[in-house]
């Protein structure tokens, strides 16, 4: 449970209770006979806050990106071979000939 | 250090791309979008729009969350998407209908029950 987590449930909570809200407005306006043109300035501040604490928490929730360019520092492997106490260098292959250009000519 | 160099004189004219990271950036764009259309569904639907008002609505929230996404790649679209439709308009029909459905569900419940 990240921050993330908690502004949506926060967010969730807020637009529920705004839409609580506005049932009870509705109910009074029904009493008043009066018509209903749009929620009380109240309510709007509650869904608009509702609406960013969940943008917010829809953006950040999430899987991070991931770079895709195939040579970015990102994407390289650093993890060694876990049998590195086994691994000799002390072989015939010392005795050959050694030739680093030797790849390249062919 | 050669592979490096072929690697980049390849990619000047096909790019070559890390397709797992991809496959998983499109995934967490479809969520963000998916979580988006349903929460701006029920917002509408408390506030009580109709009629082409509340579809306005939703471009207006799917604007601000490509914004947002922008932001969450840092500004640098190459780095992590192919192009830019992925943030522009990636999910952004999928998620019509989930909107449509918690707009009306929302609706229904605040203003005619």
């Amino acid at each position: 449970m990240g921050i993330g987590h908690v502004l949506g449930v926060l967010g969730g909570a807020l637009l529920a209770h705004a839409a609580y809200a506005t049932i009870q407005y509705r109910a009074v306006l029904k009493i008043t006979e009066e018509e209903f043109s749009s929620p009380p300035m109240d309510v709007m501040m509650q869904l608009l806050l509702g609406l960013a604490l969940c943008m917010w928490a829809g953006l950040v929730v999430p899987a991070k990106f991931l770079s895709v360019l195939p040579h970015s520092e990102e994407n390289r492997i650093v993890s060694l071979p876990a049998n590195l106490d086994f691994m000799t260098f002390n072989h015939r292959g010392r005795a050959l000939p050694s030739d680093p250009d030797l790849k390249l000519k062919t | 250090m050669a592979a490096a160099a072929t690697g980049g004189g390849i990619s000047a004219d096909v790019p070559i791309l890390h397709s797992e990271n991809l496959t998983s950036n499109v995934k967490s764009i479809y969520y963000s979008r998916t979580f988006l259309s349903i929460i701006s569904g029920v917002v509408a639907g408390i506030w009580g729009f109709t009629g082409l008002m509340g579809f306005v609505f939703y471009l207006l929230v799917m604007m601000v969350a490509s914004l947002g996404l922008l932001v969450k790649a840092k500004f640098s679209i190459h780095t992590y998407f192919d192009s830019w439709n992925r943030i522009l308009i990636e999910g952004v029909f999928g998620g019509l209908m989930s909107f449509v459905l918690f707009w009306t569900f929302a609706y229904d419940i605040v203003h005619i029950f």
